[in-house]
């Protein structure tokens, strides 16, 4: 029997993946997915219902099998075994790289922050207004009917705010404000300092046949009913319906095959189970594994034709490597709010707003650093009184207070965008193979001067914001969280017109490659202040959309 | 709206499911502690439990340190919670727990003895009291107590992590979390943005 031939593989079921396996597969082509995990059942792997004490290890997970370097939310008791601890990395000496990755069908959309605001033209067109690196190949204009067509489709929570940096899109109503909101508002308004409801692509309201939010607070362990976007709520479904889509999981691709030509005409996977290899082909091939994964799929896909990786002429593949610096700039509490009754602030995970960049708007060069940074509030009543570590003593009197604080707590976060870097890239281990017998990735990465100004120039903004609400600050780091940590890293594959300096065009597809195309952040050419989910999902229905005009 | 009630059902369905996973088996004070929580001087007799790291004396201190911790008093306390029981539980499944908690608690009373000739447990409740404050408040901070104190604090934490993850402790705090709301909870002062002028709490 001849081997099946699919009109298209894609690797990787993310937001990237689902959304080009979706487009696909209602256009009618034929696809096969690799997805490197296991399906997630919502009952059994999303224990975002359960109280805490009906957990063996209360939520906070076995301390024996956890990853220990990983935030508290992830890899928790409350999603444990939908994070990936098979596929080793290496970073180069002096990187530090923390890197929780979800293998599970649907990828990190599953546990995702769920802020989805628009990137703008002060972001496509940064290169031009400060004169470092490259301009993005699109503009807003070209991109604004698919940003518009993404919200639709996923839902997103927010409100028209006419700021030069947040291009307003189609929004549900927005999360209501609550007590601390109010507060920290108004002490944002005395520093000159946007506060305003996030965007947030949570269902305020039941939208295109999912449920509206219940509130319960704990999405960042995943949520059973589908109220938030994610690939395997609002992608997948509609393309398994369309039958046209087969779905390998536990497929950890492997590389990329090529015919004679140099042309992509499959991909190798191992098995995660049975550990044995096999050979999927198509006619055209999507990467869409995540920015590093990806990279290192590229990387290891060598060939006669390549010897440097697949798509790699421009020697650019795994470089560029960019991340959001993550940091507490401020935490404290709102005396205001000792002793009050408790309040279900924890309605999204305990992050409804957003101080959305402020900096260098006018003209690129007000700071002393280019570009700019946003900032997220969370606090209020959550399930932990994490703050008891603020508080002396012990014995009633501890009780009592940890009691009275409940209500109180607030904490500022900022979110820097790193510029490219020559340092900052990822290649292949000549040495280090994983598990499954492919070689790993190697990461090289340091915070650069730019994104260390933000952090600085965050905290003094976040302590006078705390101040001006009438806040107590009470904690704000010395040094960022690890490069890794956000989860947001760009790079790698970066889109350009110029086929000796980008990996792919400005569609997404490989100047050296016609049927391969790139569908997650790694073609970004830079972070920005801005998640990057929203955008993955909008540049892939573009590259979607060209991809079948290919076709055609 | 009336997909909204089939909606919340369906909320209320899962929300059971979840429930009915609910205890562990195996621990003496959880399950109970999901139920009676009154009268919790009556709770202060040797426990069933059997310490899975803890040797018996060890787990007497354990026990009587998170008491001292969060007593009860007019609400239940860390002992009605079953703190102990899960601390014992997080120790044994960490080597550099286990070796900070019976180093701190050999700690304990070796200055026990020295200062007050008498093991910890053997102190009466004002002497013990006395003997914690140099661990736990700056002002009575000592030179020379530093282990101490820091396994003082490793002990309040795992007292807190273990009731402010209890049934009892949630209520203590009155969580208002995984519920089910039918639209995001909103502030109840508008007219007072800046929050300046909120009734004095009535703390419980």
């Amino acid at each position: 029997m001849p081997r099946q031939i699919y009109d298209v593989i894609v690797i990787g079921t993310g937001a990237g993946g689902g959304m080009a396996i979706k487009t696909l597969c209602e256009a009618g082509l034929k696809v096969c997915a690799l997805n490197s995990g296991r399906r997630l059942d919502p009952e059994k792997d999303f224990r975002n219902h359960r109280n805490s004490w009906e957990m063996k290890y209360r939520g906070f997970g076995d301390p024996k099998t956890r990853m220990k370097d990983m935030p508290d939310f992830l890899d928790s008791e409350y999603n444990q075994g939908a994070w990936e601890h098979d596929i080793a990395y290496t970073t180069a000496p002096g990187t530090k790289w923390m890197w929780p990755r979800c293998s599970a069908v649907g990828g990190k959309t599953n546990f995702w922050g769920r802020s989805a605001a628009r990137f703008a033209d002060i972001d496509f067109k940064a290169a031009t207004l400060d004169g470092f690196d490259a301009d993005w190949p699109v503009t807003y204009g070209e991109m604004a009917p698919y940003y518009t067509h993404v919200e639709k489709m996923i839902g997103v929570a927010s409100t028209v705010q006419n700021r030069p940096s947040n291009p307003d899109g189609v929004y549900l109503p927005p999360f209501n404000f609550r007590c601390l909101d109010w507060i920290l508002q108004k002490g944002s308004e005395k520093v000159g300092v946007p506060y305003l409801p996030d965007r947030l692509a949570q269902l305020t309201e039941a939208h295109d046949g999912h449920p509206a939010c219940h509130f319960c607070g704990d999405c960042t362990f995943g949520c059973e009913v589908g109220a938030f976007f994610s690939s395997p709520w609002f992608l997948l479904p509609a393309a398994e319906a369309s039958g046209n889509l087969e779905m390998r999981t536990n497929a950890v691709a492997k590389n990329i095959l090529v015919d004679e030509n140099g042309r992509a005409s499959g991909v190798a996977y191992i098995d995660r189970e049975s550990r044995q290899e096999y050979e999927v082909l198509g006619r055209a091939v999507v990467v869409a594994a995540s920015c590093i994964e990806s990279a290192r799929i590229m990387l290891n896909s060598k060939s006669r034709h390549w010897p440097n990786g697949i798509a790699n002429s421009s020697g650019q593949l795994g470089h560029n490597l960019c991340d959001h610096l993550y940091a507490t700039t401020a935490s404290g509490y709102l005396p205001q709010l000792l002793g009050q009754p408790s309040f279900p602030d924890n309605v999204g995970a305990n992050s409804i707003a957003w101080m959305p960049r402020w900096q260098n708007l006018e003209h690129a060069h007000e700071e002393t650093f280019v570009r700019g940074y946003s900032v997220y509030p969370d606090g209020g009543c959550s399930e932990f009184p994490s703050y008891h570590d603020q508080i002396e003593g012990f014995g009633s009197s501890f009780k009592r207070e940890i009691k009275r604080r409940y209500p109180t707590p607030v904490s500022l976060t900022v979110q820097a965008p790193t510029l490219p870097s020559g340092k900052n890239f990822v290649d292949i281990d000549p040495k280090a193979k994983d598990t499954f017998g492919i070689p790993m990735a190697r990461i090289h990465f340091q915070w650069g001067d730019n994104e260390l100004k933000m952090f600085q120039h965050a905290k003094q903004t976040s302590a006078a914001v705390l101040h001006s609400a009438g806040g107590v600050l009470e904690y704000a780091a010395e040094e960022p969280e690890s490069p890794g940590y956000s989860l947001h890293e760009t790079g790698t594959c970066r889109m350009g017109d110029d086929a000796r300096k980008f990996v792919t065009n400005r569609f997404g597809q490989t100047h050296d490659v016609g049927n391969l195309y790139v569908c997650d952040a790694s073609v970004f050419l830079n972070s920005t202040d801005k998640t990057t989910t929203l955008s993955i999902l909008a540049f892939t229905l573009r590259t979607s959309e060209y991809l079948m005009q290919q076709f055609r | 709206m009336a997909g909204q009630s089939i909606e919340r059902r369906e909320i209320l369905r899962i929300l059971a499911v979840a429930a009915g996973v609910a205890t562990f088996p195996g621990f003496s004070k959880w399950s109970f502690a999901c139920g009676h929580i009154s009268n919790a001087l009556a709770q202060i007799k040797p426990a069933v439990y059997r310490p899975v790291f803890f040797t018996a004396p060890e787990y007497a201190l354990i026990e009587r340190l998170t008491d001292l911790i969060i007593p009860a008093d007019d609400t239940p306390g860390a002992r009605d919670a079953g703190v102990s029981e899960f601390v014992d539980l997080m120790v044994s499944r960490d080597l550099h727990l286990q070796r900070d908690f019976r180093t701190g608690l050999s700690w304990l009373n070796t200055h026990s003895r020295k200062t007050l000739g008498k093991a910890f447990l053997m102190l009466d409740a004002d002497q013990q009291t006395v003997f914690l404050e140099p661990l736990a408040y700056k002002k009575k901070f000592r030179t020379g107590d530093e282990r101490g104190r820091e396994f003082f604090t490793l002990v309040r934490e795992y007292t807190v992590m273990g009731f402010y993850t209890s049934e009892i402790g949630l209520k203590e705090l009155d969580f208002p979390g995984l519920k089910f709301y039918a639209e995001s909870p909103s502030c109840p002062h508008k007219d007072d943005p800046e929050h300046r002028h909120l009734d004095p709490a009535t703390s419980k």
